[in-house]
């Protein structure tokens, strides 16, 4: 029996591919047990970043249902708009929407082709976010160092499906596979604040703080912007639970790196108000 | 066309008594089953990325049905020798080829529908939607665009010695016209002068292949295509596929096929 | 035209050049000025050391290899128009039927290109399969089968459309002495019934017992051509002629 040369070639990607899709939830078990170096770190070494970025791309144009810029497209080194999106930014959204990559057809075989692609800009909604997640899970699972990865794949899990569990796992693995990374701490406490748990919100912001401050003394640059959502946060948390002083702790350390200190400021001067009301009153009596 | 017909019939009968169409069919089902059962984020209705994959399969699978069927039609036939006891039946040159396309594009058709038919029942079992008709519109301009490479593969395979070659190129030259077909003419006006007039005259020459790729519509919005352009395309496609028979058939009726 | 006046093989001052492989400025000449006449009933041996230009001369019959000169016609109708090919059956020397057929599925196909109708198909080819000796294995893909069974299924279709000429090459190659005797009868019966054979063979005492002419062929070129009888005039048998028509001298001889 004779066969080509293409049939083996296809079976072996085939059974790598089956192998790599069976193996990819126990790779995380493996890489408890070798940090950074997990399956696929182990298969496509380093190149396992390009593919981590497809990955995601991917889940972005599964986002889009398929109506997406190719490489060879202009705009499509500022598509960054699963960003956006996902950090709630509703105008932006619109906007985006309006843009056509596409533009006019150049010519007719353009224009005749225009016919068999998708040409319409939509996202997914009710419910078929979901259809990006096995993007993301690649994307995690090829590089586990994409912090982005993590804190998509848990704004869809929370704010779209309702899967606040898988949603934390999520997050929680991001952490582990980064522990000193504070960005994936915020989006932890945030989550735990949206489930009332304000507790465990105050510890892992604290938490986040430290590691952003323990990154900052070694030196190493990191997003301030971090640290001024995580201050805030913890400003507004200990407001609302009546540690006033506490908060403006908080909105104070925040003022040093946030972009609008003024803002911050008549916040930090309404909480003093109640800070002084209660004292106040028996005062003036 | 009796003898067309009965030359064709042996190219179908071949091809279902050969193990690669079932290899490819059983290797394509596996791998969309243990798509579907890999759990996501403990979500059992995600669905896209296993059409997805067995889309992706089931377009791979086709092209190496079709091009491996095709390119080594006429050099077995040259091999094993039986073209002279065939040539030396009342039947033209021309329609040995005619039969050979007709034979590897039916065979083709018959495994694409075994495959559409597999993921229809896949994606339907856990969807429960059956859009037939964009299921239909998909695979009938598959099964066109595979004429033309079909077409294109035959005039091939006069030409280059091995079959194996033939197959090679054909797949890249094929891969290639689907992944860069639409974008040419962009990336003509990236390029300097005369690599400019070169990619845009390609643009302009070449066939069209990925217009009749139409994954993207079963995967995301089951929308139907327009049915006129879907007419033209298959026009389209009949007239690429007339070209290359043609070419092909200059090629072959002169042929000196001791050598 | 009369068919029993015309030759039904007529080949004319037939020459034909190969290029080399690999040098396109250099030929061999496989058929050099060859003049051939077949008429009609007659057997006709074809005969010629390796390498002599016999399968060459019938590729340029069945219209496979253009004449580099010359003229052929069959039935007296050019060879390069395929209704020359109407009503000859052909064995080609070394072939591999589709090995992935049966004997009687590729008779079936042959039938179809023949135009031949369904009953008269069913008929043929019990008729045909029995003659050649293959009722056991005609079933059985042709992959499984011996090369002189497979031998077998190329005479089996050249019989399918019930030829008027035959031009078989090499017919008893790898066949075992009952194959043969059976291609022997086979080639007598269809004499018997007016039809024209014309055949090649290495197999001299074959050729003397059933060939009304024999022509002998050397480098390309006629070196003999006439009745058994007339060839071997002066000699012991045929093979004794033929070896002296093609220069043969034993090296062993002191
Ligand atoms: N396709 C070809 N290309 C180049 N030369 C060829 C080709 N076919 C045959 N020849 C040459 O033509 C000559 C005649 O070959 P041919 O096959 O006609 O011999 P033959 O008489 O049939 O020999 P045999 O008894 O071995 O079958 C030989 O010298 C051979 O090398
Ligand atoms: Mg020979």
């Amino acid at each position: 029996m004779k066969t080509s040369p293409w049939i083996a070639l296809v079976s072996l990607l085939a059974l790598a591919f089956t192998v790599a899709t069976s193996l990819s939830s126990r790779a995380d078990i493996w890489s408890k047990r070798s940090k950074s170096n997990n399956f696929f770190g182990v298969i496509f070494g380093d190149g396992r970043k390009l593919f981590a970025n497809q990955f995601f791309t991917m889940a972005d144009v599964y986002f889009h249902s398929g109506y997406y810029p190719s490489i060879f497209d202009k705009n499509s080194a500022e598509q960054k708009e699963i960003i956006s999106a996902s950090h709630g930014a509703k105008e932006t959204e619109e906007d985006e929407k309006k843009e056509d990559f596409l533009g006019q057809p150049k010519d007719w075989i353009d224009a005749f082709g225009r016919h068999f692609r998708l040409t319409e800009h939509v996202h997914l909604e009710q419910g078929n976010e979901r259809e990006m997640l096995p993007w993301l899970r690649l994307a995690a699972d090829l590089d586990p160092q994409k912090i982005e990865t993590y804190t998509v794949g848990a704004f869809f899990l929370r704010e779209h499906l309702g899967k606040t569990n898988e949603a934390e796992a999520f997050l929680r693995e991001g952490f582990h596979n980064n522990p000193e990374n504070s960005e994936l701490l915020f989006e932890l406490g945030r989550l735990y604040q949206d489930s009332a748990d304000v507790t465990r919100a105050r510890n892992v912001w604290e938490l986040g703080v430290k590691k952003f401050l323990a990154l900052d003394d070694a030196g190493k640059k990191e997003n301030k912007l971090v640290f001024d959502q995580l201050a805030v946060n913890l400003g507004r948390l200990e407001d609302a639970a009546g540690n006033f002083d506490q908060a403006i702790k908080w909105l104070r350390a925040a003022q040093s790196v946030s972009p609008v200190p003024g803002e911050l400021q008549i916040q930090i001067d309404a909480i003093q108000k109640k800070l002084a009301a209660p004292a106040s009153v028996p005062a003036t009596k | 066309m009796n003898k067309i017909v009965a030359l064709a019939g042996v190219v179908i009968k071949e091809l279902y008594r050969r193990k690669d169409f079932y290899v490819l069919f059983v290797l394509t089902a596996l791998l969309t089953v243990a798509a579907g059962m890999v759990n996501f984020f403990n979500d059992d209705k995600i669905i896209r990325i296993v059409k997805d994959v067995c889309l992706m399969l089931i377009w791979v699978s086709a092209l190496i049905i079709a091009i491996v069927t095709t390119a080594r039609q006429i050099p077995a036939e040259r091999e094993a020798r039986t073209l002279f006891p065939l040539l030396a039946k009342p039947v033209s040159r021309g329609q040995v080829l005619a039969g050979k396309f007709l034979g590897c594009w039916l065979a083709t058709g018959v495994a694409l529908v075994v495959f559409y038919f597999f993921f229809a029942i896949i994606t339907g079992s856990r969807e429960h939607i059956w859009p037939w008709a964009v299921y239909f519109q998909a695979m009938w301009l598959q099964w066109f665009m595979l004429a033309i490479v079909i077409a294109m593969v035959l005039l091939g395979s006069l030409y280059f010695a091995a079959p194996s070659s033939t197959s090679t190129i054909s797949f890249i030259l094929v891969v290639g016209m689907l992944g860069l077909g639409s974008h040419l003419n962009t990336l003509a006006l990236q390029q300097p002068e005369p690599m400019q007039s070169l990619l845009a005259g390609i643009y302009f020459a070449m066939p069209h292949l990925e217009w009749f790729d139409l994954r993207d519509f079963v995967v995301y919005d089951q929308k139907l295509i327009a049915w006129p352009a879907f007419a033209l395309a298959t026009v389209y496609a009949v007239v690429w596929t007339g070209i290359f028979l043609l070419l092909a058939w200059f090629g072959f009726r002169r042929k000196n096929l001791s050598t | 035209m009369d068919p029993e006046t015309t030759n039904v093989i007529e080949v004319k001052c037939l020459t034909v050049r190969y290029p080399k492989p690999g040098l396109k400025q250099v030929f061999v000449t496989a058929v050099n000025q060859l003049a051939l006449a077949v008429h009609h009933g007659e057997v006709f041996g074809f005969l010629g050391p390796n390498g002599a230009g016999k399968t060459t001369t019938m590729n340029v019959l069945l219209g496979f290899v253009p004449p580099t000169s010359g003229t052929a016609s069959l039935f007296g109708i050019d060879v390069r128009q395929p209704i020359a090919r109407q009503r000859i059956g052909y064995l080609p020397e070394l072939t591999y039927y589709y090995k992935f057929l049966t004997a009687e599925e590729l008779l079936r196909f042959y039938a179809k290109i023949f135009g031949l109708s369904r009953a008269e198909t069913d008929q043929r080819i019990a008729k045909l399969i029995k003659l050649v000796g293959l009722e056991h294995a005609s079933k059985r893909p042709i992959k499984s089968y011996s090369k002189g069974m497979q031998q077998r299924v190329g005479l089996a279709q050249a019989l399918i459309n019930n030829p008027d000429l035959l031009i078989l090459d090499e017919p008893t190659s790898g066949l075992d002495p009952l194959g043969r005797m059976k291609v022997r009868e086979i080639i007598q019966r269809l004499k018997d019934e007016g039809k024209t054979v014309f055949f090649s063979s290495h197999e001299l005492g074959e050729v003397e017992a059933i060939c009304d002419r024999v022509a002998i062929v050397h480098e390309g070129q006629l070196k003999a051509v006439g009745t058994v009888a007339e060839i071997s005039a002066g000699h012991a048998n045929l093979e004794r002629a033929f070896l002296e028509v093609v220069g043969y001298q034993s090296t062993c001889q002191p």
